[in-house]
């Protein structure tokens, strides 16, 4: 396939970002959930480093070959679309193998499979080919996968692994380069879920969406690096807007090769395979548990095997699936309905000069440029889709002013004519720099705290607006307050902040509401043309309440109120309260009687 | 009653007074919304003027590995016994928008892999001209049903000469066109590579008319030829045409040496020589010309064919296609071998499990990958001996001077006269394999070719024997079907006209 200049504006849709900066940050939302537990992993290997006592005898060699869904509407070769729906609703003949269809390649999914390539530094291949690698399984309808074997679309990209990315090299400063062997276009499989232990439910919705497999080279030489390196691949992944999703939502998954060899050997040791890890945790869980079985075998004169293994949550070792015996011959075969996939160059400079700024390059220049730590910097970047470090930014810079305020005031209040230290840091072109991972600490964990215990999802900055927040921490700082009373200050500020955002966002709507509508509509008429349709639904319920003056089962009327607005385009805030007293009205029960 | 209906019952009544020869798998009808159509006269051959489709009305029967939407599509397996496709195969789809009647689905070799019809669930097929006698495959049905008249035209699909052959074993007209002329959409893979959809008639006029209305750029297939592409192929082969026009109306055979088998039978060997002569006296001009790979292409078909075979019947696995057998525990634990084993045919195990072989990763450098380097030398071979050069490939000087080119090849479609059923049955697998020897090469170059029977007259008056059906190919270069066709219509002319 070769691109046109007209070809354009369709990829162009694709490819667009408004805000570079929030779009990415936006994309790596949904690494926030992992961020927790890599926290956790860090510390872990820290207390236990994966080389053992006995680990400078031994040297562990890794390679990883990684499977991710790519995040485009349409399967590789079939008209059929890969949105979420009802199982087995998107599925067309060829996805299910019908005697008589045919593959045809879909060109949308090429962007993003190009923009994860160059992200990762390959060379495109002008011309690539598909190839079918042939094994009997329920959820592969043709017996055979669509893949790229012997000629994938890209190869030679590099991946260097450095300080930012909780890598810890001995010889400080020196960073891990991981090679990318080659990454190529296949075919996702169905989805099986197994019913019991004879039944298996097939979603074909899968079958056909289009993945990546990215093979890196034995490069990496411990756990946490093998961890460092998945985790950076999935940030890449997802901040040029590559894949649907991480490892927690089951869009990626690995297969993890593991040899160790003693360290005086110039050579590898045998390798091994361990298939389908699909969280950070079990890559590292099942590395480390492999690297202890062969080095006791090895250490015991043994011989490792080659073969495959599996691994399972809470298990100590990797089990075997097949040896080398039992090894599945794929036959791979050139796919003869597919013609060669011919790449522009003209494309491939398009999309690499659409290329965003990737999170770990922000991570990297926020660690340049402050006193951040890289872990902190990375929370910073993950929280609310980038949101919490547009605000962090803004409480900096508010921070920032109020110090230059005050130093002038004292300035001008006093007669010393020695500038005060901030100044002088300041004139010497440093950005206050110590007080960065203050205020980091108070716009990650104690927002946090509000936050999680308000069972809210995200932060609106609204809440607590950035100058409140840097004005509670300059008078702390000044020791104007203490560091409770900055804890209660900022407490009562969120809620009232949260409840006054609420009622705004309720009058803004009832405005509209209004104005939108030709009868002049009240509050009081929306209430009630809620409480009587949701009457009118539950019929029973009402009766209920009515004549067997069942009132707990106001309740679930309420719950009914509150759910239909949601449920609105314009998604309407429902005060239970003012919902319970137009319910009482129109069922004519007496008005609640507060204390 | 129209004459068109007349004509679609008299099939109906051939169908079922000729049963026995097992040419259907589904039977033909002609009831329903057609004869509805054809009684009230709304379609009528009197009217055929140059807008209507001349295969309008004509009862059009389709081989088994073509689905349509009405008929169970078999491949005359017993794993996909009772399977009806969804979709209608385009080819089916394009024939049915011209007019035509398109019923019945005709027996064949169990997904094509056979030369004689022999190898279907549903019994063999016998021949037109005496039951004692190979149908030819493995379109056998098709053949056979057209020359019986028990349909006006047949589709069939030629992978190795699966058209041409029971058209020359039958003594009809079998056509297989360029690869990507005809959309296969719809059409059960064999060897996705090589399979083509081909047309069989009574003569040449007719495969003409069906081939006009079926061909045709189908985005569903991914090798189908696109509209550019064909007008470019027209284009230049226009352009050659006008060239050569100036110089001479002439057509240039020519007659490949290696074609001159030790096995080729007298009696084909003689059709042969007498079909050149005729050529000679008619003004055309013959020349000896050498395709020194074809030595080696048969083998290479051998490996390339069951490889894909192996692929493109992974599916049936019992899974979704084919029957799910009980007692898959006795066999290793594996679901499918049972299915597998008791479904596919001996012919069709044998070329899976061939093919199987020739992909593994010990084989497939010293098979596989060679055989694809012969097909590549095939092509080379065929570009080098035709005037035309080949649209899609890049010209390259191979020092043939242009006098020693020519614009068709003329050779016998098979080596032998259709072979009796008694001997088949004493001949080992591998050799029945060399009846393709003559058809094989024109597949792996994805060229047109066509057979066209010969009957001697003379010499069969002279010896008194009963006629045998002969049947000669002409092949042309690639994307030259008309310039084929029109040959075809030529030759047949030498065999026809009273000299």
């Amino acid at each position: 396939m070769s691109s046109t200049p007209q070809d354009m504006p369709s990829f162009e849709s694709l490819t667009t970002f408004d805000e570079p900066l929030r779009k990415q940050l936006k994309d790596a939302k949904r690494q926030e959930r992992l961020e927790g537990r890599l926290g956790r992993h860090e510390s872990r290997s820290s207390r236990h480093p994966t080389a053992p006592k006995r680990g400078n005898q031994w040297r562990l060699t890794i390679g990883i070959e990684i499977h991710a869904q790519l995040n485009t509407t349409q399967k590789l070769f079939s008209s059929a679309e890969t949105s979420e729906s009802r199982p087995n609703t998107n599925v067309a003949v060829f996805d299910l193998a019908f005697p008589g269809s045919q593959p045809k390649f879909q060109r949308a999914t090429l962007i993003p499979a190009l923009r994860a390539a160059l992200a990762l530094g390959c060379q495109i291949k002008r011309q690539s080919k598909f190839d079918r690698k042939h094994y009997f399984y329920q959820d592969q309808p043709a017996g055979y996968q669509i893949t790229q074997y012997y000629e994938p679309y890209a190869v030679d990209g590099k991946l260097v692994l450095g300080k930012s990315d909780g890598i810890t090299v001995e010889g400080a400063g020196k960073a891990v380069e991981v090679g990318i062997q080659q990454i190529q276009m296949e075919q996702d499989t169905a989805k099986s879920t197994m019913q019991d232990s004879t039944t298996a439910l097939l979603d074909f919705n899968r079958a056909g969406h289009p993945l990546i497999e990215i093979i890196t080279r034995p490069d990496m030489h411990s756990a946490p690096e093998a961890v460092a390196c998945v985790r950076k691949i999935q940030s890449i992944l997802q901040g040029v807007n590559a894949v649907t999703a991480g490892m927690e939502f089951g869009g990626l998954r690995a297969d993890v090769n593991v040899s160790v060899a003693p360290s005086a050997s110039c050579s590898l040791g045998q390798r091994v395979e361990i298939k389908n890890l699909n969280t950070l945790q079990s890559i590292e869980a099942a590395i480390t548990a492999e690297q202890e079985r062969q080095i006791n075998i090895l250490a015991a004169g043994g011989k490792v095997l080659g073969e495959t293994r599996g691994w399972s949550l809470g298990s100590t070792e990797t089990t075997r699936l097949r040896g080398k015996e039992g090894e599945v011959d794929y036959r791979y075969m050139p796919d003869p309905d597919i013609p060669p996939l011919i790449i522009g160059q003209d494309l491939i400079d398009y999309l690499k000069s659409d290329l965003p700024d990737l999170p770990h390059k922000i991570i990297d220049n926020l660690v340049a440029d402050s006193d951040l730590t890289p872990k902190d910097a990375r929370t910073l970047v993950a929280l609310d889709g980038g949101e919490r470090l547009v605000y962090f930014d803004e409480v900096r810079s508010q921070w920032n002013q109020l110090i230059i305020e005050s130093t002038s005031r004292e300035q001008s209040h006093s007669s010393v004519k020695e500038p005060s230290s901030a100044v002088r840091s300041m004139s010497a072109g440093e950005e206050f720099k110590g007080f960065d991972k203050m205020i980091a600490n108070w716009v990650i964990h104690e927002i946090g705290h509000l936050v999680s215990n308000a069972n809210l999802s995200s932060f609106d900055p609204a809440s607590v607006p950035p100058e409140i927040l840097a004005s509670i921490l300059h008078g702390m700082q000044n020791s104007n307050i203490s560091r409770s009373s900055a804890k209660d200050l900022l407490r009562d500020v969120f809620a009232t902040q949260t409840r006054k955002s609420k009622d705004l966002k309720v009058k803004q709507w009832l405005a509209k509401y209004s104005e939108s509508s030709k009868d002049h509509v009240s509050i009081e008429r929306f209430y009630s043309e809620m409480a009587g349709k949701v009457i009118s639904s539950q019929p029973g319920v009402a009766e209920d309440i009515k004549n067997k003056s069942k009132l707990g089962k106001l309740n679930f009327l309420v719950g009914l109120m509150i759910k239909e607005g949601k449920a609105r385009d314009d998604q309407i805030p429902v005060d239970p309260l003012e919902a319970e007293r137009v319910l009482r009205a129109e069922l004519g029960l007496p008005p609640v009687t507060t204390i | 009653m129209s004459s068109l209906l007349r004509q679609a019952s008299r099939h109906v009544t051939n169908q079922v007074s000729l049963k026995a020869l097992n040419a259907f798998i589904t039977p033909p009808s002609v009831e329903g919304a057609f004869a509805d159509e054809l009684r009230e006269e709304k379609v009528s051959p009197g009217d055929e003027g140059l807008s209507q489709s001349p295969i309008k009305g004509k009862v059009i029967a389709v081989k088994d590995n073509i689905s349509t939407a009405e008929q169970a599509t078999s491949c005359a397996s017993a794993l996909l016994d009772c399977y009806s496709s969804p979709f209608p195969a385009t080819v089916v789809q394009r024939l049915k928008d011209a007019g035509a009647v398109v019923t019945g689905s005709t027996n064949m070799d169990e997904f094509g892999m056979g030369s004689d019809s022999m190898n279907s669930y549903f019994g063999p097929v016998k021949n037109a001209i005496s039951h004692d006698l190979s149908a030819g495959g493995s379109s056998g049905g098709s053949a056979v049903a057209v020359a019986t008249g028990q349909c006006h035209a047949a589709l069939g699909t030629d992978t190795g000469g699966s058209v041409r052959l029971p058209a020359a074993y039958n003594g009809i007209i079998g056509f297989k066109p360029s690869y990507g002329m005809i959309s296969r959409w719809g059409v059960v893979a064999y060897a996705n590579s090589l399979d083509t959809v081909g047309i069989l008639a009574k003569n040449t006029i007719e495969v003409g008319r069906v081939f006009a209305m079926a061909r045709g750029y189908d985005s569903h297939d991914p090798t189908s030829l696109s509209e550019a592409t064909r007008l470019m192929i027209e284009q230049k082969l226009g352009d050659h045409n006008s060239r050569k026009e100036a110089r001479q109306t002439a057509l240039h055979f020519g007659v490949p040496e290696e074609y001159n088998v030790q096995e080729l039978q007298p009696a084909v060997r003689d059709a042969w020589i007498c079909t050149l002569q005729r050529l000679q006296e008619a003004g055309h001009s013959v020349k000896p010309i050498s395709l020194p790979a074809t030595k080696i292409a048969l083998s290479a078909y051998y490996v390339l064919a069951p490889a894909e075979a192996s692929s493109n019947l992974a599916k049936y696995d019992g899974a979704r296609y084919g029957r799910k057998t009980n007692n898959s525990r006795n066999t290793g634990d594996v679901l499918y071998s049972t299915t597998r084993g008791q479904g596919f045919g001996e012919e069709v195990r044998r070329r899976v499990l061939l093919g199987a072989f020739s992909l593994s990763a010990g084989a497939i450098d010293n098979y596989f990958k060679q055989a694809q380097k012969v097909r590549r030398l095939i092509q080379l071979d065929f570009n080098r001996a035709f005037l035309f050069q080949h649209p899609l490939m890049d010209s390259i000087d191979e020092g043939v001077s242009e006098a020693d080119k020519v614009d068709f090849i003329i050779s016998p479609t098979a080596q032998s006269t259709p072979p009796q059923l008694s001997e088949l049955q004493h001949m080992d697998h591998v050799s029945s394999y060399s009846a393709d020897v003559l058809t094989v090469p024109a597949s792996l170059a994805g060229l047109p070719a066509i057979s066209v029977p010969v009957s001697m007259v003379e010499e069969q008056a002279s010896t008194g024997t009963e006629s045998t059906p002969i049947g000669m190919q002409i092949t042309g270069q690639y994307g030259t079907d008309s310039a084929v066709l029109s040959a075809a219509g030529m030759l047949e002319s030498l065999f026809t006209k009273p000299r």
